[in-house]
């Protein structure tokens, strides 16, 4: 830097300090945050049972595919290293990971990164204004991410997702499935919120909210997954119940005293007046 | 190596430096020009929280429980107390409970009264207390934003004190008015609240205990949905050291209601 722009860079800078107003806070979720499984454990840990659609917008079409899918499935090499799409991913286990990418020469915010360390689910969120690309563009596990803060809450909308599942229990959504997530941080707390729209399997947006806690010294390790022969199958063949086959799908509310009614979904067992039903 | 001269790059270096300088000095002097002779003779009074709220919370809102489902839309089995971080007393008088007991107002206390499946109505009175009722058991808990006022008896409901948490103002621009006061609003903010002189009360229906020690912190947020539904998400976090391990943390969400149908108030009492 030559001497000579020294005084026009010290006044800039002195102007700046003095008139320039900084950008908005934005929230700062940077960092490594445990998820909170206050809320359904059992979904989230030791997984879904069979059958288990309580509380869920599902269409008649999500119902049957779901009573045709077997766990084996998750078994067959092309599945054993799966992700989770990212409208299941924040609901799983694993450390979440939260970091930023900003222009080096105007510190602009370009994009901010999630990683889940299982299945190393890595997602991009564009902050830069970006449109999302065409809607032949190619169909992801985590999809396109575009970001903007809202107030003090990002949010950010998915699309051109993969068919992926909305619960793992064989509970699907289509590959034109979208996604809106808000992520709402209260000190320590982060309260994520999802909002998936599937005009194939849901009837409703579903609307789910995870909690996580940040942690002061987080870590992630790595996740690798080299699939193998677990079961020696003929040839094409693919786990699956065909109609009225699945012999599990009653077990689950036969084990809480659920009836078929609730346990079968539908937007209307998630309402108060379903609970008087039941009484 | 030898420096090389640039006129033309010098003379443009130059010509900035007067151009910043006159700025600076044009920033200044205008400052300077845009302060009154006199200060003002009385400050603008801070407006009522109901003028200052970022966000309307008031009218009917519906629970839609898809989370924890066999937790809230039944009663739990006795001993079921899955993911609450009860210690080995709180799990002590988790197993006490008796279902003769199902259904007793000890389910509708702040800890976990919006766990329940619920209608909310939520409404000013007056400029400084929020009311928020529920059908599901007749409640109502007044949600205080000024002075705590001395605590008196223990109750259900408890003391709440409630206070705006305004999101950060855009750059450049003047602040705008809140959702309650006319004019646009601002972006995001949320309501806080804290809870405290609670009665002992229930997590769950099946007796899963908080204790009067408890501190309840919950955080209110408004959004609409792409397909123009409007929610409200309850982030709850329960602090009881006589019962848990650990903070006790929950999300709630309710979906706005055009209108005020659907309204069934049920009060709460064994065998209800």
């Amino acid at each position: 830097m030559s001497l000579r722009t020294v005084p026009g860079v010290a006044v800039f800078g002195a102007l700046l300090f003095l008139h320039g107003a900084p950008a908005a806070a934005q929230t700062n979720l940077i960092g490594y945050w445990n998820p909170l499984f206050h809320e359904d454990v059992d979904e989230r840990i030791p997984g879904p049972s069979i059958g288990d659609y309580l509380g869920l917008p599902i269409s008649d079409a999500a119902r049957l595919r779901a009573e045709a899918w077997d766990a084996s499935l998750l078994s067959m090499p092309e599945h054993q290293c799966k992700p989770h799409p990212s409208t299941y991913g924040f609901r799983g286990v694993g450390v979440l990971r939260i970091w930023e990418d900003r222009d080096e020469d105007t510190q602009q915010l370009v994009k901010i990164h999630t990683h889940i360390a299982w299945q190393e689910q890595h997602r991009e969120i564009w902050m830069d204004g970006r449109p999302h690309p065409p809607e032949y563009a190619q169909h992801t596990w985590q999809g396109f991410s575009t970001g903007s803060f809202e107030g003090d809450v990002l949010v950010v909308k998915t699309t051109h997702l993969k068919a992926g599942w909305m619960r793992r229990n064989g509970l699907p959504l289509s590959d034109r499935a979208t996604m809106t997530d808000r992520f709402h941080r209260y000190g320590d707390l982060m309260t994520h919120v999802m909002i998936v729209e599937d005009p194939v399997y849901l009837t409703e947006p579903l609307v789910k909210t995870n909690g996580f806690l940040l942690q002061a010294a987080g870590s992630m390790t790595p996740y690798p997954c080299d699939p193998v022969i677990e079961i020696v199958r003929d040839p094409g063949f693919v786990p699956h119940y065909m109609p009225g086959q699945n012999p599990f799908i009653a077990e689950f509310g036969e084990a809480h005293g659920l009836p078929r009614e609730a346990t079968r979904g539908g937007a209307a067992t998630a309402l108060p007046e379903f609970a008087e039903t039941l009484r | 190596m030898t420096a090389v001269r640039r006129p033309h790059a010098s003379r443009v270096t130059k010509r900035c430096d007067v151009l910043l300088a006159l700025v600076a000095i044009a920033g200044l002097a205008g400052d300077a020009a845009a302060q009154p002779a006199t200060p003002p003779a009385s400050p603008t009074p801070p407006p009522s929280p109901r003028a200052a709220a970022p966000i309307d919370l008031t009218g009917q809102w519906v629970a839609i429980v898809n989370e924890d489902w066999r937790w809230r839309m039944v009663t739990p089995p006795k001993g079921d107390y899955a993911s609450v971080p009860l210690n080995d007393e709180g799990r002590r008088v988790a197993d006490q409970w008796d279902p003769a007991q199902d259904g007793a107002c000890e389910a509708y206390g702040a800890a976990a009264l919006l766990r329940l499946p619920t209608r909310l109505r939520v409404r000013w009175d007056g400029d400084a207390e929020l009311v928020v009722e529920t059908d599901a058991g007749r409640q109502r808990r007044n949600l205080d934003f000024g002075a705590p006022a001395p605590a008196g008896a223990r109750s259900l409901q408890g003391q709440s004190t409630a206070k705006w948490v305004m999101p950060p103002r855009p750059a450049g621009g003047p602040g705008l008015a809140g959702a309650g006061g006319g004019g646009a609003a601002r972006a995001g903010g949320y309501l806080e609240i804290k809870t405290t002189n609670l009665t002992a009360g229930w997590l769950r229906r099946n007796g899963v205990p908080y204790s009067e020690d408890a501190v309840v912190t919950e955080y209110f947020a408004r959004f609409a949905a792409p397909n123009g539904d409007e929610w409200l998400m309850v982030t709850t976090i329960v602090d009881d050291p006589r019962y848990l391990t650990q903070r006790y943390v929950t999300s709630s969400h309710f979906r706005r209601e055009p209108d005020g149908g659907r309204w069934k108030p049920k009060a709460c009492g064994a065998g209800s």
